[in-house]
C-alpha cells in the first residue's frame, strides 16, 4: 500500500534495533564492526544449514493438512547449529559477559532482520494491496530480537566453566526451548488453529517467558561470584 | 557509530560496486503486486456502424469500487448485480461522471426469475444507443467477486449515516477495493475482414435452370461481444442450413432425385451489422463479375433467422409475393405443410414494407431486394425483438420432455421445435423443386422421414459447437476456428464452396470494429490514507514507550539483583 505503509513497516521493524544498539552502550565500545562480523557468522551458518537440510531430508509427500510432526522435530534439531554459531561468535569476542551477549546478538539478529525481512517488505508492503501480515512481520522482528539476546545469553551461561551444578538444568531447558521454539509455534498453530495475531501474542509470550528466565539465571549467576 | 559504519561502508563498497548495481536494478524494477481477487471482464460493445457511434469508449480503468447506493460516484467504479439491476441506477452513476461501471452477472444464468431477464434484455439496445466514454464492464460472478460486492456494498450505504466519530472510525478501518485493468486503451482495429462461406449443389439437367438461395448469418450479437452465443438468433439458422445442406445433397446425390434446380447456400458473417456479408457478397455477384448464378433465374432468396423456439413460422416480405412466381409457391407449401403435417404450428406471413429512414435493416432479405425475390423465416414476428440481439440467448436446451420446471428464462434453443421446423422448411422446398403440388402429391406426404430424416442429434451437435464460443464479429476473423470448421462441414456436402470476404473501406467504411474487449480485472484490497496516519502514529507511540523501556532496563536488572541477593546472603 504505497510508499508510507513500506515506511511504517520499516520503522517499526528497524527502529527497535536501532534504539537497542543505541542504548545498551555498545557504540561506545566500537562494536560495529563485530557485529557486522556476527551478521556474516550467521550468513555462513545458514548456508551449511541449508545445504545440510537440502541433501539428508527427503521432501515431505504426504497429504496436505497432515502435519509432519517427526519431521519438522528433525528439521528443527538442525537449528542446533545456530547456538554452535552464537558460541563462535561470542568465543572470538573478548570482554565482558554482557559485550559478549549483546554483540552476538545484536549481529545475529540484525543479520537475520535483513536476510529475511527486508525483501518480502519492499516487495510486498509497497504494493497497492494491503494485508496485515507486513505489521506482523515487522512485529515478530522485534520479538526476533528479544529471543536472540536471551538464545546468546543462555549459550554464554551453557559455556561458562563457573555455572552451578543446580543451574544445569534449567540453562539446558531454556536452551532446548530456545531452539525448538518454532517448532513448537507451528503446533500450537496447528493443533489450536490460531489466527495470525493470536499467534503473534503466543509467540511474544513465550520468548518473554523465556528471556525473563534466562536474566534471572544470568543475573544470580553474574552477582553470586 | 556512523564514523565507524563509514568506514566499513567504504571498504565493503570498493569491491561490491557490481553487487550494488545489480542490487539497485532490482529494487527499481517494476511491482507486480498480488490482487486480492482477478478475475476476467468483457467489455461493452463498441463500433462505429456507417459513421454512427455506439457503445463504451473507454476501457482502462483504475479507480476505487462503489455500489449504487453511495452518494459520491464521480471518477469510482460503481458495481452492480444483475438482479438489482436497472437503468435509472445506471443513468445515475453516468450523471455523476463515474469512472466506470462493473455489471456482475451471475453465473448461471437460470437462477434469476424471468421478468429480470427480460428487463434486461430490452435494456441491452438502450445501453449501447447512448455513446459514453465511461467503460462499462461484465464480469461473471463467483464467491470472492461476489465478497468484495457485500464488502463494498457495506462501506458504501454507511457512508450517509452516523456520527462523526464513526465515520471516522469507519473510514479509518475499513476495507476499500481498488480496480485496475491490465490492459491499453482501446482503439480500432484495421482491415478488419468478415468471412462468409457460400457452396452450392448443381441441378440436374443442362445450363439456365432456376436458382435458389438459402442465406443464414452465423455471427451473433449482445452488448458484451464475448458474452454472446446466440443460440436462438443465429446459431439456429445455420444449424438448419447446414442439416438442409446435408439432405438436399443426399437427394441430389442420387440420379433419380437430382432436380431442375441449383441450391446456393450462403453463411454470411457480419449479419447483426447490417448484413454487411450479404450486402457485399450481392454486390460483387451483381454487379461485378460476368456471370453467376445469382445473376440469371434466380427463383427466390430464403433467409433464415432465428427458427430455435416458439410454435410460429412468419415469413417476412417486403412485398406480397405475386400469383405464379416461384415465391408464392414456396409460401404456398409452407402453408400446406404446416397445416397438414404439424397442426400445433401457426405459420403467417408478415408483410414489412422497408423504411428507407431507418438506419439499419430490419431483416436479411432486404439486403437483396432491390434486384432479387427475397424472404425472410423466422419465429419471431418483429426484428426489434430484443431476443435477435440479446447476451443472454444462450445454450441451455430444455427438451420438451424434460419436464415443465426446468424452463430457462431467456431465449433459447428448443430441440424439438428446432427439428420440426427444419422440417418443414425441408418439405416445403422439396415440394417447390419437384414441383409436387401440381403433380397432385397431398399435403401429408412426409418425405423426411427414416433414411432421409432430420438428424435431431446432429442438429444438437451444432447448436452445442456454435454456442461453446462467442461468435460476435468482431471476435471471429478470417483464420478463426468457427470460420474453419463451418467451410469444413460445408464441404462435406456441397462444392465450390468459396470464402468471401468483406473489409471496410477505406475513406468512408461501413463499420468499424474496436479491440480490448476482453480484461482481466485486479481488485486490490487497499485502505484509506487517514489509516496510514493513523498506523504511523501507533507506530511512533510504540517506539517511544520501547525506547523508554530499554533506557530504564536498569531498573529491572536492579530489581533482579535486589531479588537474587537476599537468597545469597542467607547462604
Amino acid at each position: 500500500m504505497t510508499l508510507f505503509h513500506f515506511g511504517n513497516c520499516f520503522s517499526l521493524a528497524y527502529f527497535p534495533y536501532f534504539i537497542t544498539y543505541k542504548c545498551s552502550g555498545l557504540s561506545e565500545y566500537n562494536a560495529f564492526w563485530r557485529c557486522v562480523q556476527a551478521g556474516a557468522t550467521y550468513l555462513f551458518v545458514q548456508l551449511c544449514k541449508m545445504l545440510f537440510l537440502a541433501t539428508f531430508f527427503p521432501t515431505w509427500e504426504g497429504g496436505a493438512g497432515v502435519y509432519d510432526f517427526v519431521g519438522e522435530f528433525m528439521k528443527a534439531t538442525v537449528d542446533m547449529a545456530d547456538l554452535l554459531g552464537l558460541h563462535l561468535v561470542m568465543s572470538r569476542n573478548a570482554g565482558k559477559g554482557e559485550y559478549k551477549i549483546m554483540v552476538a546478538a545484536m549481529g545475529w539478529a540484525t543479520a537475520e532482520l535483513i536476510m529475511s525481512r527486508c525483501i518480502p517488505l519492499w516487495v510486498g508492503a509497497r504494493g497497492i494491496e494491503f494485508d496485515w501480515k507486513y505489521i506482523q512481520m515487522s512485529f515478530d522482528s522485534n520479538i526476533s530480537l528479544v529471543h536472540y539476546i536471551a538464545m546468546a545469553a543462555v549459550v554464554w551461561m551453557f559455556t561458562r566453566y563457573d555455572l552451578p551444578k543446580s543451574f544445569r538444568l534449567p540453562v539446558t531447558i531454556l536452551l532446548g526451548l530456545c531452539v525448538y521454539k518454532g517448532f513448537l509455534m507451528e503446533l500450537f498453530v496447528h493443533v489450536f488453529l490460531l489466527g495470525s495475531w493470536t499467534a503473534l501474542l503466543v509467540k511474544a509470550v513465550l520468548t518473554g517467558a523465556i528471556s525473563l528466565c534466562s536474566l534471572f539465571l544470568f543475573v544470580t549467576l553474574v552477582h553470586s561470584n | 557509530m556512523f564514523e565507524e559504519a563509514s568506514e566499513v561502508l567504504e571498504n565493503m563498497l570498493k569491491w561490491s560496486f557490481p553487487l550494488s548495481l545489480v542490487l539497485f536494478l532490482v529494487l527499481v524494477c517494476p511491482l507486480r503486486a498480488e490482487a486480492a481477487h482477478e478475475f476476467s471482464v468483457y467489455r461493452m460493445q463498441q463500433y462505429d456502424l456507417q459513421g454512427q457511434t455506439y457503445g463504451s469508449r473507454n476501457a482502462i480503468l483504475n479507480t476505487e469500487a462503489r455500489t449504487v447506493e453511495a452518494e459520491v460516484l464521480s471518477r469510482r467504479c460503481v458495481m452492480m448485480r444483475l438482479a438489482d439491476f436497472s437503468y435509472e441506477k445506471y443513468q445515475k452513476a453516468l450523471r455523476q461522471s463515474a469512472g466506470a461501471v462493473v455489471i456482475i452477472l451471475p453465473q448461471n444464468m437460470s437462477t434469476m426469475p424471468q421478468d429480470i431477464v427480460q428487463q434486461f434484455m430490452e435494456l441491452e439496445p438502450e445501453l449501447l444507443a447512448t455513446e459514453t466514454i465511461v467503460p462499462v464492464y461484465f464480469a461473471l460472478e463467483d464467491e470472492e467477486l461476489l465478497s468484495i460486492y457485500t464488502q463494498t456494498q457495506i462501506s458504501s450505504s454507511s457512508q450517509g449515516s452516523s456520527s462523526a466519530a464513526e465515520v471516522l472510525l469507519h473510514t479509518a478501518t475499513a476495507n476499500g477495493f481498488q480496480m485496475v485493468t491490465s490492459g491499453a486503451q482501446s482503439k480500432a482495429v484495421s482491415d478488419w475482414a468478415i468471412t462468409s462461406l457460400e457452396g452450392r449443389l448443381t441441378g440436374a439437367g443442362g445450363e439456365d435452370l432456376p436458382t435458389i438461395v438459402l442465406v443464414a448469418h452465423y455471427d451473433s450479437f449482445g452488448v458484451a461481444p464475448w458474452l454472446s452465443y446466440g443460440a436462438d438468433s443465429n446459431g439456429s439458422g445455420v444449424a438448419i442450413l447446414l442439416e438442409l445442406a446435408r439432405l438436399f445433397s443426399r437427394l441430389y446425390s442420387y440420379k433419380r432425385t437430382h432436380a431442375g434446380y441449383n441450391l446456393l447456400f450462403f453463411l454470411s458473417g457480419g449479419g447483426k451489422f447490417n448484413y454487411q456479408g450479404t450486402k457485399r457478397w450481392l454486390e460483387d455477384n451483381l454487379d461485378h463479375t460476368d456471370s453467376s448464378l445469382l445473376q440469371d433465374n434466380v427463383a427466390f432468396v430464403l433467409c433464415l433467422d432465428t427458427l430455435g423456439n416458439g410454435d410460429n413460422l412468419h415469413l417476412h416480405v417486403s412485398k406480397p409475393p405475386k400469383e405464379g412466381s416461384p415465391q408464392h409457391a414456396l409460401l404456398k407449401e409452407l402453408e400446406m405443410v404446416a397445416a397438414h403435417q404439424h397442426p400445433d404450428l401457426k405459420f403467417s406471413m408478415v408483410h414489412k414494407k422497408i423504411n428507407l429512414a431507418d438506419d439499419t435493416l430490419a431483416w436479411e432479405h432486404e439486403r437483396g431486394i432491390r434486384r432479387l425475390p427475397a424472404f425472410t423465416l423466422s419465429h419471431l414476428e418483429s426484428h426489434r425483438s430484443p431476443a435477435r440481439h440479446s447476451i443472454m440467448d444462450m445454450r441451455s436446451v430444455s427438451s420438451s420432455l424434460e419436464g415443465a420446471g426446468e424452463a430457462t428464462a431467456g431465449p433459447h434453443v428448443d430441440l424439438t421445435k428446432l427439428s420440426r421446423n427444419t422440417k418443414v422448411i425441408a418439405e416445403a422446398l422439396t415440394r417447390v423443386i419437384y414441383n409436387l403440388t401440381e403433380k397432385g402429391v397431398s399435403g401429408d406426404l412426409e418425405i423426411f422421414t427414416e433414411q432421409m430424416q432430420v438428424q435431431e442429434d446432429q442438429l444438437a451437435s451444432l447448436v452445442d459447437w456454435l454456442t461453446a464460443q462467442p461468435r460476435a464479429a468482431q471476435l471471429v476473423d478470417k483464420d478463426s476456428s468457427i470460420v474453419n470448421t463451418l467451410e469444413y462441414h460445408l464441404n462435406r456436402y456441397l462444392k465450390d464452396v468459396k470464402r468471401h470476404l468483406v473489409r471496410a473501406d477505406k475513406r468512408d467504411p461501413e463499420f468499424v470494429f474496436y479491440d480490448q474487449l476482453k480484461q482481466t480485472m485486479n481488485a486490490y484490497r487497499v485502505k484509506p490514507a487517514i489509516f496510514d496516519l493513523l498506523l504511523a502514529v501507533c507506530i511512533a507511540s510504540y517506539l517511544g514507550v520501547l525506547y523508554l523501556a530499554v533506557q530504564n532496563f536498569g531498573f529491572l536488572y536492579g530489581f533482579l539483583r535486589r531479588v537474587t541477593a537476599p537468597r545469597v546472603k542467607q547462604h
